[in-house]
């Protein structure tokens, strides 16, 4: 067993005993009740279970969680698809998403978000060549399974979201 | 022997259950309103400027909306703790199935209660039909087919659940003995369409299904396959007939004409997975103190899945049959037709009846829904085509299919008929003769999903026909359009359809595009390169609706202008709330503030009654029965997303058509001081609707508020209810409103006048489709080309898709966003078709419990062409031409164009999918 402490979307969450092989995925959904994060797969190929994970050092990862134990975030702090807008007030990424219809049933929306936010937040650090643009977001996304939009839409938010704020995107 | 999309008994009341649905609203997230979900004009409202889904913010904010998402914390008045239950499923059909060794699971990790074939029997549940088998292998038998559950086992704690479910995971706790080979069971359905033209186009047929009626053969010996013959010495005489016109149909293909180019062939496509991404999952609580059985359930069929459950638990020993069940049904993570009559919710039932007290989930995980989920059928296609070689014209066509059904009947049936009466895609055949037979076997069964038969013998055909074209030698495209059905051409069955044919259009945009008309060039261009370049090309056409299509809808206008829509069909991811709100805006000016779907709980006020199957009911008794004004040949049908804009929003128009004809209507004649005798009284057609106002020219604007305050206070329609049934023909027909007769296609209304309740009209007169119609195949079709350029890779076999196109014709979009959504989604799911996905049917596949996405490939983005695909819908022939479905036929025609391509690129036909990196590499050695 481990004594679980970590930070969720800011907030810090009360330490709490967990089975040593309680997944990530298993602690969201079964102990927090925060079903946001989706279980599609629990093999880590489809990846709509992708949580952001902030690292001390200012980056941010993503992981996916039906493979990795909740006890391997003890002391980390994640970000979720709940934590993203912040009071009623939806991100520039989150607006994109809704603009474009990117999804059609949703469940991998919260995965998509994820990743595309963690690129978004790379690339305001290390800005890339609009050249290098669409090649740089379909790296990004790969790997996520959309089974109903054909993944178009969902490049194209990310896309408009970048070039909507060049300066701080793009090099 | 019929095969019906639909079982539709009338269970409850034979049951003695009380049944009530709803929809599950979607709890909040934090720091949202309740009414995020479905923001209306007070908030931010996305699709009010077709800027987005009515669905949008709760989706991009991790809303709970799927029945994955709920546990029994969440739900109002339920007990705080969830308790958890597997399906443990058999992987041997070979073998006899000698039960369960559990040992593993002890102490803490054993479960609380057991479930096997013997307390199913003990407490006298009953099967329906439909899923007719044992629900669990009894132990000394052998499973029906590979992945046959054997039992639930249920666990009080997660923990426990957890512990267990990972012990249990390779799947050797359950234990077979004797080896008995598999089950025989006798195929699913039988039948043969065969057509013979008359002289000319105008003249009757000389034999068609619609004349004689569908005919399927009798038997001779107790084999798995019919027996085709006309001689066969148990056929009844239709069959006959049609079989003796089919085999002079054959012997023509048969007799060597030299002016005749005739191609032979066979085709095999392979067992898929839909591969929505929510497994499915449901929840369920035995309140045992009242006898109420509480269910939370995402499917696509609300309706069937509650009374198939009512059945199951309708004649049980007490304390296991309920007084009532409420079921609300949730959004669902996908469906493709996966979520159609699945038997999964017969399992989420039964676990919370036999753990009383205590909300149990029932949930996949992925190993499991491979194990249990419907699957497409695998077809092994023949088929014959005689084309006159001085004409190019199409003189006959002759194919037998053969599909496998897996487990349990499921719509094996229904996939039969639908995938034999595609047989001759988007062409005009005079003499066609197409047998089709769903077998049984040990296989995961399979069922309804997109394309639903039509993509696999249509791949089959426009394989066929590139194939054929250039053995004349004609261009591919001048050959498909010699032989295109015109408007006005019968299909196989004998009918027109009875919506436009645009394959014309469909096919002069094919030619002209750039993909096609720079194909040798781009061949040329990278001839040395060692990538191998082919263009292909295949043009589809994909029905829509069942032939017993039901659509309920319920539509509001409150003082205020707020306008609220029920509507009985599910957003699988379909838009159809965003349809529906759109849909309604054209006749009431305005997105609704409200929109729930998977309703079928408001419309009581219909007092609707039914009885019978629609789909084999006659004539005579359909009259006597349409007698009481209160019948309709049924009440509610399951949601796919190519019905979704043509069915499921059709009673919610016709609803809002009611409410501004007899209450904005008259509401804006007295803001406009008109009297009733004034000409302009009758202008309400010409009455338009622009920026929430409306405008009638030389008249000042109203707004959408001030009427619905004057409907309002002068008790004028503010509200409607109506139910419609499409036989491939809307019902007709008439109510009183004063004065005036109201003539629409629907069979129910009720209406609401100022803030009263709703009251039904008993309708004047009603016309509902002639049972006939239940011999067309399909009256209802769309149609959809697709272009794909592949490069290839000599050396490896590597396949990239460079460029696309697919042009589609839908009628009236209602969400343009979303049938663009839907083509490039079926895009990829056809890729995946074509080039990735592929299930072996029995052993070594999903029956086996250990498939997962690293085995099973899907399209992801690096598979497609996301910067060079191009979609593009033709515009509505008029301005007001209803919506037709669109989103299986957008899946169907990239499949054959790719093998196509690969052809092109190659010299090498292949005629079995997938068709891999692998086959490519050793076609190229």
């Amino acid at each position: 067993m481990t004594r679980l402490a970590l930070t969720i979307n800011g907030r810090a969450i009360d330490p709490i005993e967990v089975r040593d092989d309680l997944s990530m995925n298993d602690f969201l959904r079964e102990h927090l009740g925060m079903t946001g994060t989706k279980f599609g797969c629990g093999a880590a190929q489809c990846l709509s279970c992708t949580i952001i994970v902030d690292n001390p050092d200012g980056t941010s990862d993503t992981t996916p969680t039906c493979i990795v134990p909740a006890a391997s975030f003890n002391g980390k702090a994640i970000r979720t698809v709940e934590g993203h807008a912040r009071d009623g007030q939806l991100t520039a990424l989150q607006k994109a998403f809704i603009d474009h219809f990117a999804f059609q049933c949703g469940y991998c929306t919260a995965g998509f978000l994820n990743e595309a936010q963690v690129l978004l937040e790379r690339l305001a650090k290390k800005p890339v060549a609009r050249t290098e643009l669409e090649k740089t977001i379909e790296e990004a996304l790969d790997g996520h399974i959309c089974r109903c939009t054909g993944y178009i839409k969902y490049h194209e938010a990310v896309r408009d979201v970048i070039l909507a704020d060049p300066q701080r995107y793009l090099a | 022997m019929r095969p019906s999309r639909r079982e539709f008994v009338k269970w409850v009341t034979a049951s003695g259950i009380a049944l009530s649905l709803s929809r599950l609203g979607a709890a909040e997230p934090a720091g949202y309103p309740a009414r995020a979900v479905l923001p209306g004009r007070q908030n931010w409202n996305p699709a009010a400027d077709g800027r987005g889904r009515i669905d949008g913010v709760a989706k991009v904010t991790g809303a709970k909306l799927y029945a994955s998402d709920f546990r029994a914390a969440d739900l109002p008045g339920w007990p705080a703790t969830t308790s958890h239950a597997i399906l443990v499923r058999a992987s041997d059909a070979t073998r006899v199935y000698l039960g369960m060794d559990l040992a593993r699971l002890s102490g803490a990790l054993k479960p609380s209660v057991v479930v096997t074939a013997e307390e199913l029997a003990k407490i006298g549940a009953r099967v329906p039909e439909f899923y007719a088998g044992d629900l669990f292998c009894p132990v000394g038998k052998t499973p029906l087919y590979m992945g046959q559950p054997v039992a639930l086992l249920i666990f009080e704690q997660f923990d426990a659940f957890d512990r267990a479910r990972l012990a249990l995971r390779d799947g050797t706790f359950v234990k077979s003995g004797e080896e008995t080979g598999p089950v025989s069971v006798p195929n699913y359905a039988a039948f043969r369409f065969t057509r013979v033209a008359g002289p000319t186009p105008e003249s009757p047929d000389v034999y068609s299904p619609i004349q004689a009626g569908w005919v399927t053969p009798g038997r001779l010996q107790d084999t798995t396959l019919p027996v085709w013959s006309s001689f066969a010495k148990e056929t009844l005489a239709p069959y006959g007939k049609a079989a003796r016109y089919g085999e002079q149909i054959r012997a023509e293909l048969d007799a060597k004409n030299p002016a005749m180019l005739v191609l032979d062939r066979t085709f095999e496509t392979q067992s898929v997975d839909p591969m929505f991404l929510e497994p499915e999952c449901g929840l369920g609580w035995y309140d045992n103190r009242g006898g109420n059985l509480e269910l939370v359930l995402g499917v696509q069929s609300p309706y069937e899945a509650t009374e198939s459950i009512a059945y199951l638990l309708g004649q049980a020993r007490p304390p296991f049959k309920p007084a009532h069940i409420n079921t609300q049904f949730t959004y669902i993570g996908g469906g493709f037709g996966g979520r159609d009559h699945t038997p999964f919710v017969l399992y989420v039932a039964l676990a919370a009846m036999f753990f009383p007290g205590r909300p149990v989930r029932l949930a996949h995980d992925r190993y499991q829904q491979f194990q249990g989920g419907i699957k497409r059928h695998p077809f092994k296609i023949r088929s014959r085509i005689g084309i006159d070689r001085a004409t190019g014209k199409i003189q006959a066509f002759a194919a037998d299919h053969v599909l496998d059904g897996g487990g349990l009947a499921n719509f094996s049936s229904s996939v039969a008929v639908v995938g034999a009466t595609a047989a001759i895609g988007i062409y005009d055949v005079p003499k066609v003769d197409v047998t089709t037979v769903a077998v049984h076997s040990r296989g995961v069964t399979a069922g309804s999903m997109r394309g639903y038969g039509t993509i696999q013998t249509m791949t089959a055909l426009e394989v066929l026909i590139d194939e054929a074209a250039a053995a004349l030698p004609l261009n591919p495209i001048e050959f498909r359009r010699r032989n295109a059905l015109k408007q006005n051409g019968r299909t196989m069955t004998g009918n027109p359809y009875i919506v436009s044919v645009r394959t014309p259009e469909i096919l002069d945009k094919l030619e002209t595009h750039p993909i096609w008309r720079q194909r040798a060039a781009e061949k040329a261009r990278l001839a040395h390169s060692g990538v191998l370049v082919g263009t292909g090309v295949a043009c589809v056409t994909k029905d829509y609706g069942t032939g017993a299509d039901c659509s309920l809808g319920r539509v509001e206008i409150a003082a205020d202008g707020r306008i609220s829509i029920h509507c009985d069909h599910v957003e699988m991811g379909n838009g159809i709330g965003t349809a529906l709100a759109n849909r309604v805006a054209i006749h009431l000016g305005a997105a609704a503030d409200e929109v729930s779907v998977a309703r079928i709980d408001t419309y009581d006020a219909l007092g609707l009654v039914t009885s019978g199957d629609p789909y084999t009911m006659d004539q005579k008794t359909q009259d006597a029965a349409a007698r009481n004004p209160r019948w309709v040949p049924a009440i509610s049908s399951a949601t796919s997303a190519s019905i979704g804009a043509h069915v499921g929003t059709h009673a919610a128009a016709e609803a809002a058509r009611v409410i501004f004809r007899y209450g904005l209507w008259p509401a804006a004649l007295e803001l406009w001081r008109i009297p009733p005798s004034d000409p302009r009284a009758r202008d309400f057609a010409k009455a338009r609707w622009k920026d929430g106002q409306l405008i009638l020219p030389g008249l000042a604007p109203l707004a959408l508020p001030a009427l619905a305050a004057t409907a309002h206070a002068r008790n004028l329609v503010t509200g409607a209810i109506t139910h419609s049934f499409s036989r491939w023909a809307w019902s007709r027909a008439r109510f009183q409103f004063g004065a005036e007769q109201h003539r629409a296609e629907i069979d129910a209304l009720a209406v609401r006048r100022g803030s009263g309740k709703f009251t039904a009209l008993n309708r004047v007169s009603v016309w509902f489709p002639p049972t006939d119609n239940n011999r067309i195949g399909t009256a209802y079709a769309s149609m959809c080309g697709t272009l794909v350029r592949v490069e290839i890779e000599r050396t490896t076999g590597a396949l990239r898709i460079a460029k696309a196109y697919s042009v589609l014709e839908c009628g009236q979009p209602l969400v343009p966003e979303v049938v663009l959504g839907q083509s490039q989604g079926g895009f990829a799911m056809g890729v995946g078709y074509a080039l990735l996905e592929s299930l072996p049917p029995h052993e070594g596949g999903p029956g086996n419990g250990q498939w997962n996405l690293g085995q099973y490939l899907v399209a992801r983005g690096s598979d497609l062409p996301l910067r060079d695909l191009e979609i593009e819908m033709l515009p509505p022939l008029t301005p007001d031409e209803p919506p037709k479905g669109m989103a299986e036929v957008v899946m169907v025609p990239v499949v054959p164009a790719l093998l196509n391509a690969i052809f092109d690129a190659t010299g090498h036909r292949f005629n079995s999918l997938p068709v891999t990196q692998a086959m490519l590499k050793g076609a190229l050695a």
